[in-house]
């Protein structure tokens, strides 16, 4: 190799041609200021910062000028010295002083430098249009006010990592960093490497401190131990290091209960060794026993009074927080080495759907959600994770959904080579109404909102949880999405491309009429709720929530006498737990009791973690026998019609009492609601709202008077 | 249970039973052989009619027993209850032909007599009451859950109350550091935007409080309240309004607010018994009624 010689600061060098001005000075052990540059990343030269008197007309960044033979370098010149001095006031302007890394550990390269430089307030104004912050990473937190724009995160994640990121968005003033096509970091394809955080000589990519990022008890596991097992290998150190005791390992004997259904936790467990049972305790615990034959009296009782098997009661698995759902007739299943299990409960803090219990003595290792989450991004760990779900459980999956029952075990082995899973953070759009439709959904973890934009705001038409389907209706009638669908936390779906299911549409006529016949039904209601909505027009009704009642309990305040025979007959009805409280809002004449609304847009579905709040395939929300009693559906109940009872538990041999939710089932099993039919005044009625109100609505229109319910709370109306 | 239109069909089927039934007593009444008596065939028939429309009048009440049993919306049986308990009295008056001979028939034409007006009072009552109660008492609650909203509401009082009448007592709350000015000093009471008032004020709500409104509270049926008479409610706290400062003057419309719901849990309570009251005389009446009369049909049949 050829060498070249030339002078840093009146000193000889000699260097390998090619070699960079600053390498050159770094190999004599001068030090040349940088932002920009770090060792192991190709120099671009932007900061300025490097700025060397090569005696050309203009001072030249030393990363990127290449020494020549006989060049006279000046690194620290008086002109030099003046120029870096501007340009790191220039940057600090821009910078938060002291930012977040200069806070923590005080290391925080531009401000060392400008104290260096003996800046301590920039000359210059500070920037006015802030440019934000992100901390939508449960790893990283993104501060773009005190980024520079030097690149080495880019760098650091497109060069080293080989990811392909991070890059640039917008220009001038307006630049900054972006991951992917601009998308919050949490949502983007980031892995969560860290090596961006480690790139950054600011305080804008810091490692960001977990609400609890350390777990109780356990045995510790060192960020070296953890690089041993196959599962974290892939993992990158720097992230084991900064979050130690995220991760422990947990020692179970066979019988112990790892966690309980219905408890709150945060946490999710990979299966080290042995093997664990998952089951529901509550399961048919309201039920009698099969093996009781009903009475003599039950019999005669039953002539007046008979009920009927609710449609659809049987049919389906009962979706749970692991990798397998659990048959309705037999809910165990069994879980082992290298199974996770309490993703949802770990990245959404959902309730736990299942109690495990370890079937042999059994090693965990239990992580936070920050390291569940570098784990679910990094792609070598989710093609593993995938390959284990297309292996054990695509198949029943596909098979949760009645209409997919009959596809032939060669296409799910056929299809199981085809389909994604693919993850989508809070938020995240999944498809768009009006865009071209290429594939199928099938929802594996979290919630999803199906809505449609109308004048005047969005309109919910469904929430989908574990087994629900989407798309279909798009790939069937003129391949456009009618719907936008929108993670409501982290959720993962299988995508089944257009190919595949046109496929299987082609191959199945069974199926292909059951996703037809679901496409009608949905298209059908779906134009029934947009006219029942773009007939209302009254504030108060809307105020009130009536709108988006799909039966709602109204009692005729001028007939009712007050004599309790509905609350009487729901109680009755129901084991002696009555579903209705004869008290509530008002609207004109009506009284609206505490009673189920059977909503069109069911809040109260939203993150049941055993799916036991549904609808089946009928008007009503019924909350089935294997509810948990985590509540969380009573709390999302916007109308606090859902309440928490006290049952008794037959399930076991002992006598115990387990917490359900109730609501009304509008007495699914009965021909008509008990409460309706046992009101003596003809008071008591249930109704579609916008139907049943809608002389009173456009009356209340006309003569803009109407109830709001603060007016009804202070006993008044209101002239408007 | 209001008597409108919803009946109609129950209303022509019943005067078309009570004028067949008429048209029918009329010949029988004038032509038959010893005259009308309960013991003839057409007074039988009456009998068995009247009493049959009792005893399903009557049954109105098991009804309500069993409400899940589907043998007919209770609404139905409600109606049927009204109308034809109401022709049961035509029709015994038919069967005994207008007389009450010997004490039993005396005594059940009595009970009847009774049952069918409290009965009579009880749909006028459950016709106009229910509309009274939903124009009188806007905030109306539970019947039962009566005592517990007055419990809270005496609770929000004491509360508002002492929240008004606590001492001022002038708590420096420094500015905040990164401001670099002198600390403007603010009272506790303007953190929490409140007022104090001075001692003689607060010396006033505190007499009008235990004189008046607490009183009041705790037993708000009494006559010798003025807080029980809205007109007299107004004039008090009107009163009040004049000697403190009108700073508090939304904390005096709240506890105006409670005395008025005080003053509709007690409307409430009043109303309820009425509506409900008349069912102690109607109940147990028509009970005895069905008993003495099927003893009375046994005993006729029998002897």
């Amino acid at each position: 190799m050829k060498t070249i010689e030339l002078t840093i600061d009146e000193k000889p060098a000699t260097v390998e041609e090619g070699t960079s001005v600053f390498d050159a000075a770094r190999m004599h052990g001068i030090t040349i200021p940088v932002l920009c540059h770090a060792h192991n990343e190709r120099p671009v030269g932007v900061c300025r910062v490097c700025v060397v008197d090569c005696g050309d007309k203009v001072l030249q960044a030393s990363c990127v000028r290449p020494a020549e033979n006989g060049m006279k370098v000046f690194t620290a010149s008086e002109k030099v010295r003046k120029h870096r001095r501007m340009v790191l006031e220039l940057l600090m302007s821009d910078h938060p002083s002291p930012c977040a890394r200069q806070t923590v550990s005080g290391d925080c390269e531009l401000e060392t430098q400008a104290a260096a430089e003996g800046i301590t307030a920039p000359r210059f104004s500070k920037r006015v249009s802030p440019r934000g912050q992100d901390d939508s990473s449960l790893v990283i937190s993104v501060d773009h006010e005190a980024c520079i724009l030097c690149d080495r995160c880019i760098r650091g994640c497109d060069e080293i990592r080989n990811n392909n990121v991070l890059g640039r968005r917008g220009k001038g003033y307006n630049a900054g960093i972006a991951f992917d096509l601009n998308r919050p970091m949490g949502n983007s394809t980031c892995v969560s490497c860290g090596e961006c955080m480690v790139s950054c000589p600011t305080g804008a990519l810091t490692n960001k401190s977990v609400v609890r990022t350390v777990l109780p008890g356990g045995d510790p596991v060192g960020a070296d131990e953890l690089k041993q097992l196959p599962f974290f290998q892939k993992v990158s150190g720097t992230f084991l290091e900064l979050n130690k005791n995220a991760v422990i390992k947990r020692h179970f004997k066979a019988g112990d209960i790892i966690c309980r259904e219905g408890d709150y936790g945060s946490t999710a467990f990979y299966i080290l060794e042995g093997k664990v049972q998952v089951f529901l305790q509550s399961m048919m615990s309201q039920k009698p026993r099969p093996a009781e034959p009903p009475g003599l009296l039950d019999r005669i009782t039953h002539v007046f009074s008979p009920r009927r098997q609710p449609p659809n009661a049987n049919q389906g698995n009962i979706p749970i927080d692991a990798i397998v759902d659990l048959s309705r007739e037999k809910p165990v299943a069994e879980l082992g080495v290298g199974d996770i299990f309490g993703e949802m409960t770990c990245m959404s803090l959902y309730p736990r759907s299942a109690t495990v219990r370890a079937s042999t003595d059994c090693i965990m290792l239990e992580m936070l959600r920050n390291v569940l989450d570098v784990i679910q991004r990094n792609k070598t760990l989710r093609a593993e994770i995938e390959k284990n779900y297309r292996k054990r459980a695509l198949e029943d999956h596909l098979r949760t959904v009645p209409l997919f029952a009959t596809l032939s075990p060669e296409f799910i082995d056929e299809l199981a080579q085809k389909v994604e899973l693919v993850r989508y953070s809070r938020g995240e759009v999944l498809c768009s109404e009006g865009e071209t439709a290429h594939n199928f959904f099938l929802v594996r973890i979290g919630f999803v909102k199906m809505a449609q934009e109308h004048p005047g705001g969005q309109l919910v038409f469904a929430y989908q949880g574990k087994g629900g389907f989407f798309g279909e209706m798009g790939l069937l009638k003129g391949g456009i999405h009618e719907f936008t669908v929108t993670a409501l936390d982290n959720v993962e779906v299988v995508r089944i491309g257009a190919t595949e299911f046109r496929g299987m549409v082609d191959r199945f006529p069974d199926v292909a009429n059951s996703l037809r016949r679901i496409a009608h039904e949905r298209e059908a209601h779906n134009a029934r709720h947009s006219a029942a909505v773009a007939a209302v027009s009254l504030d108060s009704f809307l105020k009130q929530g009536l709108m988006e009642a799909n039966s709602l309990l109204v009692i005729d305040l001028e007939k009712c006498t007050r004599c309790d025979n509905c609350v009487k007959a729901c109680s009755e009805a129901h084991d002696g737990f009555t579903r209705l409280v004869r008290e509530g809002l008002r609207f004109d004449k009506y009284l609206v009791p505490t009673s189920c609304r059977h909503c069109r847009d069911p809040l109260c579905m939203i993150g049941c973690p055993v799916g036991s709040i549904r609808r089946r395939n009928s008007l009503e929300t019924v909350i089935e026998d294997w509810c948990v009693g985590c509540g969380l559906c009573a709390r999302n109940c916007p109308f606090g019609n859902i309440t928490m009872h006290e049952t008794p538990d037959r399930s076991g041999q002992k006598a115990s009492v387990k917490r359900k939710a109730t609501a009304c089932d509008l007495c699914a099993d009965l021909p008509e609601p008990s409460c309706v039919y046992a009101c003596p005044h003809d008071a008591a009625h249930r109704v579609e709202p916008n139907h049943f109100f809608r002389n009173l609505i456009s009356a209340a229109s006309d003569e803009n008077m109407f109830v709001t319910p603060a007016d009804v709370e202070g006993g008044s109306r209101l002239e408007r | 249970m209001r008597i409108d239109s919803s009946h109609r069909n129950w209303a022509v089927a019943s005067v078309s039973i009570l004028g067949l039934a008429t048209l029918l007593y009329l010949p029988y009444s004038f032509f038959y052989p010893g005259g009308a008596r309960g013991n003839s065939l057409p007074g039988l028939i009456y009998g068995v009619l009247g009493y049959g429309m009792m005893l399903y009048a009557g049954l109105m009440g098991a009804r309500k027993k069993v409400p899940l049993w589907r043998i007919g919306r209770a609404s139905v049986w409600m109606r049927g209850h009204l109308w034809l308990g109401a022709l049961s009295l035509p029709m015994i008056l038919f069967h005994s032909a207008f007389y009450a001979r010997g004490p039993l028939t005396f005594v059940l034409m009595t009970l009847l007599v009774i049952v069918i007006l409290s009965g009579l009072t009880g749909a006028m009552l459950q016709h106009f009451l229910p509309r009274r109660i939903l124009s009188d008492v806007p905030l109306e609650t539970i019947y039962e859950q009566i005592p517990t909203v007055r419990e809270q509401l005496r609770a929000e009082a004491s509360t508002i109350v002492d929240g008004l009448c606590r001492k001022s007592g002038a708590v420096a709350v420094a500015a905040p550091p990164e401001t670099g000015r002198s600390a403007p000093v603010a009272t506790a009471e303007e953190e929490e935007g409140l007022i104090g008032l001075t001692e003689s004020e607060r010396m006033n709500l505190r007499q009008a409080y235990n004189t008046g409104i607490l009183p009041f509270l705790r037993d708000p049926e009494s006559p010798d309240s003025p807080l029980g008479d809205a007109k007299h409610a107004a004039v008090f706290f009107e009163a009040l309004r004049k000697q403190l400062p009108t700073s508090i003057h939304e904390s005096l419309s709240d506890l105006e607010s409670i005395c008025d719901e005080e003053r509709q849990l007690t409307r409430q309570g009043r109303f309820y018994l009425v509506l409900h009251g008349w069912l102690l005389i109607h109940v147990p009446i028509s009970i005895t009624l069905l008993v003495l009369g099927g003893i009375h049909a046994i005993v006729a049949i029998r002897y």
